[in-house]
C-alpha cells in the first residue's frame, strides 16, 4: 500500500511517501511547490504517480490559501488517479510529532490555532490555558514564545524539529478513506466579509 | 483533447476542446449569487467556493463531453491576472491532473484567454485585428498581430468599464452584477435624457471615474420617487456614455494602426448596445464573453506546453503582465 501525504497549511509545507507503514521519504517545500517534492520522492524510489494507492491531506487549520492548495491538489489527484482520500487535521499531525505537547499554529491577525479539550479552536495567544511546564510546539508557539514562557509554558528552541508539521504523521493518523469531496477544509474562521455582514 | 481550468475570479470553470477545435464541454459554475449580497466579489469567499466546486466542475465537464481523462493529452490553466487565492485553486488542480497522468501543461494569461475566445468557431477570427477587451477588471485596446501576441495600445486610467457598470448599478439600486442589470433597464429608457460626460484622455486610454461621479450627483438630487421614475432613463444615458467612450477610442485606434478588423471580447462585450453599435466587428458569442475555460483551452493551442519540471512549481500572478 503506497500512500502519498501532503500538508500545505503552514509556510513549511510537507510531503511524505509511505509504503505499508515504512517511510520512503519526506520533503519540505513551499505550498505551491508541493508536487515538486512529491515528484522527487517518487523518482528517488523509482516510482510514478500511477503507483500510488491512497492520498492523505492535511486539512488545516493554517493559511487559508495553503489549505486550499493542499486540498485542491489532493482532491484532484484522487479524481485523476481514481484513489481514495483521507484528511487529517494539521493540529493533530503536529501534536503527533511531539507527544504530550500542545500544538500552536500561527493564525496571523494576532491569533493562534490550537486544541482545546481535543477540539481545534482559534483564539488569541493570551487566552491559551497553560499549565506550568507545559510544552508548546508549532510556528505559533515560536512566534509567541515570550508570552507563552511568561505564562509558564516551555517552547523548544526555534530550530527544533518539533515545531514543524511533518506529513509522515498524517499517514499514521489517517482513517476513513473515501471519495475526494468528502475531505473538508478546517478554516476555523469565517471570511471577514461574512463577519462584517453578520454584525 | 485539451482540458482547461479557469478560476481567476468568481467563476469556477472547466472545458474540453478536441483536436479539431470543437468545444466538447464548457462548464461554468458562477458564484454571482453568492457575492451579490456583498455587492462585489469577495476574494476569500470566492476562493473557498472554488475549492468546493473544482472537482464537481471537472466531473461535470468530463460528463458533458462524454469522455474520460484518458482522452486528455494537454492541460491548460489560467495563471493570472486575477485573485491569487482563487487562481491557486485552479493551478493546484491543473498541476495535479497533469502530473499524475504524465501530461504537459500550458499556463495561460487570462487576458489572452478572452482574446482567444475569438479563435473559437464562431467567429473563428484570424489575426491581425484590433481588439477591445472590456470586463469587470480590465479595459484594454490590443493590437493582435499573431494568435498569442498582444500589443497594448491603451487601458483605463481608473475604473474598468465593467466596474463602471457595477458602480452605476449600485447607485441606481439595480443590483449585482451591474452590466446585465443596466443593459436590461436601459432598454426601457431614453439614452438622450441625460448628457453624461465622456472623458477624453490622451492616447488610446479610457477614464470612467468622472462619469460615475456625474451619475452620483444626478441620483443625489432625486427623491426616491423621482429616482424610480427616472431609473430607466438614467441607466440608458449612463450606458450610452460608457459605450460611446469605448467605441470612440476603438475607432480612433483602428484608424491610427490601419486595422482592417475590429473585435470585441470580455464580459462587457455582452452589452447589447455595444454589440449593435460596433457594426462589422467580430463578436465573441454571448456565453463566452464572461469568464470561462473554453477561451483558456483556445489560447492553449497557440502556446508552448511545459513539461513537469517546468510546471510543478508554477505560481499565480495577480496583475497584468502585458506591457
Ligand atoms: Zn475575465
Amino acid at each position: 500500500m503506497l500512500t502519498l501525504a501532503l500538508d500545505t497549511a503552514t509556510p513549511r509545507a510537507s510531503c511524505a511517501l509511505v509504503r505499508d507503514g515504512e517511510l520512503l521519504g519526506e520533503r519540505e517545500s513551499r505550498a505551491v511547490a508541493v508536487l515538486v517534492a512529491a515528484e522527487e520522492l517518487l523518482a528517488e524510489n523509482g516510482l510514478v504517480p500511477g503507483d500510488l494507492d491512497r492520498i492523505v491531506c492535511g486539512t488545516g487549520p493554517g493559511s487559508f490559501t495553503g489549505i486550499r492548495i493542499g486540498l485542491a491538489t489532493a482532491r484532484t489527484l484522487a479524481l485523476a488517479l481514481d484513489l481514495s482520500l483521507a484528511g487529517v487535521s494539521t493540529l493533530a499531525a503536529l501534536a503527533a510529532g511531539a507527544p504530550g505537547a500542545l500544538p500552536v499554529i500561527d493564525g496571523s491577525r494576532k491569533e493562534v490555532f490550537t486544541l482545546a479539550e481535543g477540539d481545534p479552536v482559534v483564539m488569541r495567544p493570551e487566552e491559551l490555558v497553560l499549565e506550568p511546564g507545559m510544552l508548546c510546539v508549532g510556528d505559533g508557539a515560536v512566534r509567541y514564545r515570550a508570552l507563552l514562557e511568561r505564562a509558564g509554558a516551555e517552547v523548544p528552541s526555534d530550530a527544533s524539529e518539533l515545531h514543524v508539521v511533518r506529513a509522515r504523521f498524517h499517514v499514521a493518523l489517517a482513517a476513513g478513506f473515501g471519495p475526494a469531496e468528502r475531505v473538508e477544509p478546517l478554516y476555523l474562521r469565517v471570511p471577514d466579509a461574512e463577519k462584517a455582514l453578520g454584525s | 483533447m485539451i482540458l482547461a481550468i479557469e478560476t481567476s475570479c468568481d467563476e469556477t470553470a472547466a472545458a474540453l476542446l478536441d483536436g479539431s477545435g470543437r468545444l466538447c464541454a464548457n462548464v461554468v459554475s458562477s458564484q454571482a449569487e453568492l457575492h451579490a449580497r456583498f455587492g462585489g466579489v469577495v476574494p476569500e469567499v470566492a476562493s473557498r467556493r472554488h475549492l468546493e466546486l473544482i472537482v464537481p466542475v471537472l466531473r461535470a465537464a468530463l460528463e458533458e463531453a462524454q469522455t474520460t481523462l484518458d482522452e486528455v493529452d494537454l492541460v491548460a490553466v489560467t495563471q493570472g491576472p486575477g485573485l491569487i487565492g482563487a487562481l491557486l485553486v485552479g493551478i493546484a488542480a491543473a498541476k495535479a491532473i497533469a502530473w499524475s497522468r504524465r501530461l504537459p501543461l500550458v499556463p495561460v494569461d487570462h487576458l489572452l484567454g478572452h482574446v482567444a475566445a475569438l479563435y473559437l468557431d464562431p467567429p473563428a477570427l484570424e489575426p491581425p485585428f484590433l481588439c477591445l477587451l472590456a470586463s469587470g477588471g480590465h479595459t484594454l485596446l490590443l493590437e493582435v498581430r499573431e494568435h498569442a501576441s498582444l500589443r497594448l495600445l491603451g487601458t483605463t486610467l481608473d475604473d474598468a468599464a465593467g466596474e463602471a457598470f457595477d458602480k452605476g448599478a449600485r447607485l441606481l439600486g439595480l443590483g449585482y452584477p451591474g452590466g446585465a442589470a443596466i443593459d436590461r433597464r436601459a432598454r426601457e429608457g431614453d439614452a438622450s435624457a441625460y448628457a453624461f460626460p465622456v472623458a477624453r484622455v490622451g492616447g488610446f486610454d479610457f477614464s470612467f471615474s468622472g462619469l460615475k461621479t456625474a451619475l452620483l450627483y444626478e441620483v443625489r438630487g432625486l427623491s426616491p420617487g423621482e429616482l424610480a421614475s427616472r431609473r430607466a432613463d438614467l441607466a440608458a444615458s449612463y450606458q450610452h456614455a460608457i459605450v460611446r467612450a469605448l467605441v470612440e477610442q476603438t475607432l480612433r485606434a483602428a484608424k491610427e494602426i490601419g486595422a482592417g478588423q475590429i473585435a470585441v471580447a470580455g464580459g462587457v462585450g455582452a452589452n447589447s448596445e455595444l454589440r449593435s453599435v460596433l457594426e462589422g466587428a467580430a463578436l465573441v458569442p454571448l456565453e463566452l464573453c464572461t469568464d470561462n475555460a473554453a477561451m483558456i483551452a483556445s489560447a492553449a493551442r497557440f502556446l508552448e506546453p511545459l513539461q513537469p519540471s517546468g510546471y510543478l512549481g508554477l505560481d499565480a500572478y495577480a496583475s497584468r503582465q502585458l506591457a
